[in-house]
């Protein structure tokens, strides 16, 4: 994964590099909205774009807005110290993918990033979902593991679903709760924990080998058996 | 509406008390004027009457009882005012009409026979009575003229200026006090307004000198000193949070660093977790204050759409739901009753989670909670409602405040600030919120205003 950071704050910019390089991936930096444009839109071909809300010389939003002017469909991801509650629409609505906030636990980052990274390109939507022994029918609503069919909550298939999607990267609990409740605060109540462990009853119970792994510290995962 | 309130008003009630006050002097005017006229009056009718009568003694001294008698008989044939009788020493009428009581001397007052005009009724009259030297008596009157005529005429001049005094006082006094109320209901509904939230508003100035005026530009001084207040207030808060974070981050950032190199060391690589987390929760803090600070200047309302907050709350129910019966409680939702309002969807799903957190964060195993909907007086009510411990009523007004925990829940985890984000979001939407007792237990309440109709009188 190649990755560029537009970030005005030296040392800011050189911790998301180290950690970026620590986990096996590249990183250049930009340190202003100018410079990181030119980078995005120039030869060098990224996976995914950080880009810090408040930048010198050309804003975030503006610079990701310029970007996707310039025809540039690289995903972006917002990072920025302004937790404001319309911060996160304005940074979608002009062109951002994604949108996290500091202080971030670099697992989420990371997590957030290889999900950009993977985006599917835009082509034929999949009707069946299949990880493993477990097929998923998006047209039918219908689940079923090793031939025998699961029945799901609307909500449980919903996060199966996007656990499917997301097969074989990391979910943070935090990803979840934005794309299947659509709650964009984290409850004191670790709701997305008892959730799973009833999909994973429905899914797992009785199986030789799990799909649905908790990553420690990190989230979880939905992958075959390696 | 506005009628009720006008007869409450202070002007109105000052109008009033000056009126009694003037009709009161009226009415003791009239009263001295009566009596000055009625006894002027009185005096000359005594005058003409004495005249008259010395006239005829002096008639009978000269010409004796005859001489009186043609006088008299002559006299009533002339058009005057004057009556006569004249009687013997035994009391028979010699000439005239008018019959003296026996004995009597001086002034008497007499009823006068009324004998042609059937319609008219028996009149008193005043009646001067001489006695004359052959034991006969002469009385004299004015049966024309007496004082209750002119009286009667004075006493309804003044009834119909008391009349006409009372209406002017009356219109005078709505007048000025529904001047006086529009210009107090203007500062009433500015006030509101303030109390409301909306702290730029200021009561308008007439640029006038009266006392009105006065209170209204000592108001305004008051609210621009509140409001500088209050924002200082939230300032430093803000900055504080504000300028602790990037600092905060960044030796976050550094531990998270040092803990990549130390992760050989458990030791080390624990507490540098520790710490790490430690300053993650401050800065989850500082921006709940932020958020909460942000939802209070009411920029948010801009991007209110229709929402029903019982579908959010059954949402939030259903997401709720297996955790809490994963701690042994349980959650239910009687959300049949749609609430519809406009608002911000995603901040009144916060608001409800944090309710439902809170309900669950403080009571035990095996409690019931509940979160329904109703009707309520025009709008709508929505409650989570545990049957846990409770609260004291004392600490239940406080529940609301930044910071504030209930002893009993120090113990528990949690920042303080979740109901005061409710409380931040329930006042965006306009609507009242209250901890009440659920007898057992406590009852989160929060009451949407009513559906938006004409607005009311002003």
């Amino acid at each position: 994964m190649k990755v560029l950071i537009v970030e005005d704050d030296a040392e800011g910019a050189a911790f998301l590099a180290h950690g970026i390089a620590e986990r096996g991936h590249e990183a250049d930096v930009a340190r202003n909205g100018r410079d990181g444009l030119v980078m995005a839109t120039g030869p060098q071909r990224y996976d995914v774009v950080i880009v810090d809300r408040m930048l010198p010389e050309l804003d975030g939003l503006s610079l990701v807005k310029a970007m996707r002017a310039a025809g540039s469909a690289i995903p972006t991801l917002f990072l920025t110290s302004l937790s404001g509650i319309d911060d996160r629409v304005e940074g979608l609505e002009a062109g951002g993918d994604d949108y996290l906030v500091k202080p971030f636990a670099f697992s989420e980052l990371m997590a957030r990033l290889a999900a950009l990274a993977r985006r599917p390109t835009l082509g034929a939507e999949p009707t069946v979902l299949a990880v493993g022994d477990l097929e998923m029918d998006l047209i039918r609503r219908t689940v079923k593991r090793g031939g025998h069919e699961i029945d799901l909550q609307p909500r449980e298939f919903q996060l199966l679903e996007f656990l499917m999607r997301s097969e074989g990267r990391v979910v943070t609990r935090s990803m979840l709760l934005e794309k299947v409740w659509a709650f964009h605060f984290d409850p004191q109540t670790n709701i997305v924990e008892t959730h799973i462990s009833r999909l994973r009853a429905k899914v797992d119970r009785g199986q030789a080998t799990p799909l649905i792994l908790t990553l420690r510290g990190a989230g979880y995962m939905l992958r075959a058996s390696n | 509406m506005l009628r009720t309130r006008l007869f409450r008003t202070s002007s109105f009630r000052l109008a009033a008390i000056y009126l009694g006050l003037f009709t009161l002097s009226v009415l003791f005017l009239g009263a001295v004027v009566y009596l000055v006229v009625h006894s002027q009056i009185s005096a000359e009718i005594d005058q003409d009457v004495e005249g008259e009568s010395a006239a005829l003694l002096k008639e009978y001294s000269a010409h004796g009882e005859s001489g009186l008698k043609a006088t008299i008989a002559g006299r009533a044939g002339v058009v005057n005012s004057f009556a006569y009788g004249l009687v013997d020493a035994s009391g028979k009428l010699t000439a005239g009409e008018l019959v003296p009581p026996p004995g009597a001397v001086g002034w008497v007052t007499l009823r006068e026979p009324e004998n042609d005009e059937p319609g008219e009724s028996a009149v008193d009259v005043r009646a001067r009575v001489a006695r004359l030297d052959d034991g006969g008596a002469l009385v004299v009157a004015d049966e024309w003229r007496s004082a209750p005529g002119p009286m009667r005429a004075l006493l309804s001049a003044f009834a119909w200026a008391l009349a006409a005094t009372l209406a002017l006082g009356a219109i005078g006094g709505v007048l000025l006090s529904s001047q006086a109320l529009k210009r107090i209901e203007a500062m009433r509904s500015a006030a509101q307004a303030i109390v409301a939230g909306d702290w730029r508003r200021r009561i308008p100035e007439t640029g006038g000198d009266d006392e009105l005026d006065h209170l209204a530009r000592t108001f305004n001084l008051m609210f621009d000193r509140i409001e500088s207040l209050l924002e200082a207030h939230k300032a430093v808060g803000a900055a504080v949070a504000h300028d602790l974070r990037r600092p905060l981050t960044r030796m976050a950032q550094r531990l998270e660093t040092q803990l990549a190199r130390e992760s050989a060391r458990p030791d080390t690589a624990a507490a540098l977790e520790a710490a790490i987390a430690d300053i993650h929760a401050v800065l989850a803090t500082f921006n709940a204050i932020l958020r909460i600070g942000q939802i209070e200047s009411g920029a948010r309302r801009a991007g209110f759409r229709p929402v029903d907050l019982a579908a959010t709350a059954r949402e939030v129910v259903e997401a709720f739901q297996p955790a809490a019966e994963e701690e042994g409680k349980t959650l239910t939702a009687a959300l049949d009753e749609a609430l519809p309002l406009a608002g911000d969807r995603e901040l009144l799903t916060q608001m409800v989670a944090n309710l439902v957190d809170n309900a669950l964060r403080h009571t035990p195993a095996g409690t019931h909670i509940v979160v329904a909907s109703a009707r309520h007086g025009g709008g709508g009510r929505l409650a989570v409602a545990d049957d846990g411990p409770g609260a004291p009523e004392a600490e239940r007004r406080r529940i609301f405040e930044r910071f504030y925990r209930l002893d009993a829940a120090r113990s528990t985890p949690g920042d303080g600030l979740g109901l005061s984000l409710v409380a931040a979001i329930a006042e965006l939407h306009g609507m009242a919120y209250a901890a009440e007792d659920n007898a057992p237990g406590l009852r989160m309440v929060v009451e949407l205003p009513k559906p938006a109709g004409p607005p009311s009188a002003a």
